[in-house]
């Protein structure tokens, strides 16, 4: 069950120069109307005065329960923690991290500290891409990449000092990496800000949204270490059992790679459709109501991260299917 | 193992509801300490509001967003909030700023006689008597808790990997460092000083006995220990985090090692979320995340009393008067009880 009372937490990631800092001003400045808390990097790029800005220190700790990728941020925990304690009730959180910080330890802040959980939702990761600059960085630094791969809404920002072909160009590169992210065009940010705050992004429901044309698997990058996509769909039905042996197994010893996970399964014998999503090791999983009348009934499964290719998917995911 | 807290909430109303007084304030009780017989609490909206039996509370805006730790020191306390001031407040609504640092939040407070200690960010600021420059301590990561032992010759700083150990030998502060991987909040010195106790991240406490930097793990919760408390001679650590107040005897030399906790005050389907030791009694007052508080004894053949009937908001403070004859419990909503201990009071 959703739980209305937990503040939505919106991770802003992206490259300095991008345009962080201008969306940030915008949320604190415009009327909007509602009351949004910013947790920005004491090393970001330029200070943002007012009262609802909290320094942060992106203090990576890991976990003591054995679990390898399991790294987490600590100064979030304790800040999320304080906010929580305020007697005005806040509408919305912004993290912002800085443009060489992995989002995937302040993701995984949501999944496993319970208070936070408790009070707290992720609600979207928001990636500011700079529209001149980004297909150099994706080339020369990894972190660019990922913050790509992360991202459920990616604002590529700046359009306006870039030629309507390199456009597209740079939208098919990031179309490579994370084929399912929305895509927002802006100039100076201005995308409204109901596109970019309170999606939801992280509700089980919404990988129902998972459009079947991003589906296409193609390939055709050059270097094992380049974050890509794979996508497999199957009309017949999987074995529950086949199902959750390789994808447990798969996400424990690759997980590492597999920067996220999204899929719609329709198990033999289940009158629902089970749906799932995760970040690295971690996983949400439930069942999400009946199929729809007169449509397929078709699994669906999107892998974005490293090393793809030599993870067997296609073959793992075809050994699901139900005999 | 019986559920005490659903059999006695079928009562209604608890004999301390009954005579005490019961304030709505709206935000968040966040810190409660005494001094003398006033019971100052710390919230959410940025006051401190000082208690007495028998009048209103009087009410001191002392921060703009939370009061994030508090402190006793001398007649006053000592207050860290989330708009970067460390302060000094009196129950006569005076403040003293002792520092300002801006947006950073000031984590943890602590005192012992003229000395006030706060942190903030990766560093301890040390204020001693007449002196207007503090003494700064740098650590690795940020500070998440600060204990004095009980002759203040040692700070204790918890923060991730473990714990620093100062000691003060003739005006210079020396570390010693006690190592566990994962992060430590909260932070205890044993009233004998042998052994220092935080509460983790994971959900276990960890220990190390000072003089060998033995381990004692101790685990087995069912969620993170926000809370604990040393009860009676023996003396056990009463520790929130679980359905029962989980209480480990630190006597002997090898305290809790290879024995088990013995259980008090179970809640049932409520989890423990604040403890606090009644003083010179072998008890322990035990709050539910429903709002609901036990006495118990540290015997598990007891019946414990209900002391506090359920509110729907966790029990996030327990403070009792210096001379015993007060109890004050705050939540999470803002509905603080206070109430004489005893009927004849």
């Amino acid at each position: 069950m959703e739980n209305t009372s937990q503040v939505p937490v919106t991770v802003l990631t992206g490259f300095l120069g991008a345009g962080k800092t201008t969306l940030l001003n915008r949320i604190l400045t415009e009327q909007h109307g509602r009351k949004y808390a910013v947790i920005v990097n004491e090393f970001g790029e330029q200070g943002i005065d007012n009262d609802l800005v909290v320094d942060a220190d992106e203090e990576v700790f890991e976990m003591n329960n054995g679990c390898i990728c399991c790294t987490v941020r600590g100064d979030l925990i304790r800040i999320l923690s304080g906010l929580m304690k305020r007697a005005d009730k806040l509408d919305a959180i912004i993290v912002e991290t800085t443009g060489l910080a992995d989002p995937a330890p302040v993701a995984q802040t949501f999944f496993v500290d319970q208070d936070v959980a408790d009070r707290t939702k992720l609600d979207a990761i928001v990636t500011v891409a700079d529209a001149v600059h980004l297909s150099s960085q994706l080339v020369d630094h990894h972190e660019a990449e990922e913050q790509i791969a992360f991202a459920d809404v990616i604002l590529l920002n700046k359009v306006e000092l870039v030629g309507d072909n390199d456009i597209v160009k740079v939208n098919d590169r990031i179309r490579k990496i994370n084929p399912f992210a929305k895509i927002i065009k802006t100039t100076r940010c201005d995308a409204p800000l109901d596109e970019i705050v309170g999606l939801n992004a992280f509700s089980l429901d919404r990988v129902l949204d998972i459009e079947p044309d991003f589906l296409e698997s193609e390939h055709d990058h050059e270097h094992d270490d380049d974050v890509t996509s794979l996508s497999f769909v199957s009309d017949t039905p999987l074995d529950m059992d086949k199902f959750q042996d390789w994808f447990g197994n798969l996400l424990r010893t690759k997980g590492q790679d597999i920067l996220r996970s999204k899929g719609i399964l329709n198990f033999k014998g289940e009158d629902e459709r089970y749906v799932f999503q995760g970040v690295h090791m971690l996983m949400d999983a439930s069942p999400m109501g009946p199929w729809p009348k007169g449509k397929d009934r078709s699994s669906r499964v999107v892998f974005i991260g490293r090393d793809l290719d030599n993870m067997n998917l296609k073959e793992g995911f075809e050994n699901c299917k139900s005999a | 193992m019986n559920a005490d807290l659903e059999t006695l909430q079928k009562s209604n109303k608890t004999e301390l509801e009954r005579r005490g007084s019961i304030f709505n304030i709206g935000a968040p009780a966040t810190e409660a300490v005494t001094i003398r017989d006033q019971i100052a609490v710390g919230f959410g909206d940025g006051t401190v509001r000082f208690f007495q039996s028998g009048s209103d509370p009087k009410t001191v805006k002392a921060h703009k967003g939370v009061v994030l730790s508090m402190t006793n020191y001398e007649d006053h306390v000592l207050t860290g909030g989330e708009d970067g001031r460390f302060l000094k407040i009196s129950s006569d609504g005076n403040i003293d700023e002792i520092f300002n640092f801006g947006s950073k939040w000031v984590d943890c407070v602590a005192s012992h006689k003229d000395t006030k200690v706060c942190s903030s960010g990766k560093t301890v600021y040390i204020w001693t008597k007449n002196k207007d420059k503090p003494k700064t301590l740098e650590h690795q990561s940020t500070v998440a808790g600060l204990a004095f032992d009980n002759k203040g010759k040692r700070l204790a700083v918890s923060r991730y990997g473990g714990v620093t150990v100062w000691k003060l030998n003739n005006n210079k502060w020396t570390a010693s460092n006690f190592t566990w991987k994962g992060s430590h909040g909260t932070v205890t010195f044993s009233p004998d000083t042998k052994y220092i106790v935080t509460a983790m991240q994971e959900n276990q406490i960890h220990g190390w006995r000072i003089n060998d930097k033995a381990d004692l793990a101790m685990r087995g919760y069912p969620s993170k220990i926000k809370s604990f408390t040393w009860v009676g001679d023996t003396p056990y650590l009463v520790t929130s985090g679980s359905s029962d107040a989980v209480c480990w005897p630190f006597d002997g030399k090898e305290g809790p090692m290879g024995r088990k906790p013995i259980v008090v005050a179970n809640g049932g389907k409520e989890l423990a979320t604040f403890v606090k030791a009644l003083n010179g009694e072998k008890a322990v007052f035990t709050g539910f995340t429903d709002g609901s508080v036990l006495l118990a004894e540290i015997d598990e053949s007891k019946k414990p009393i209900m002391i506090r009937s359920s509110t729907g908001a966790e029990v996030s403070t327990i403070a009792i008067s210096s001379d015993n004859s007060q109890i004050l419990i705050g939540d999470m909503k803002g509905s603080i009880l206070l109430s004489s201990l005893w009927a004849d009071n």
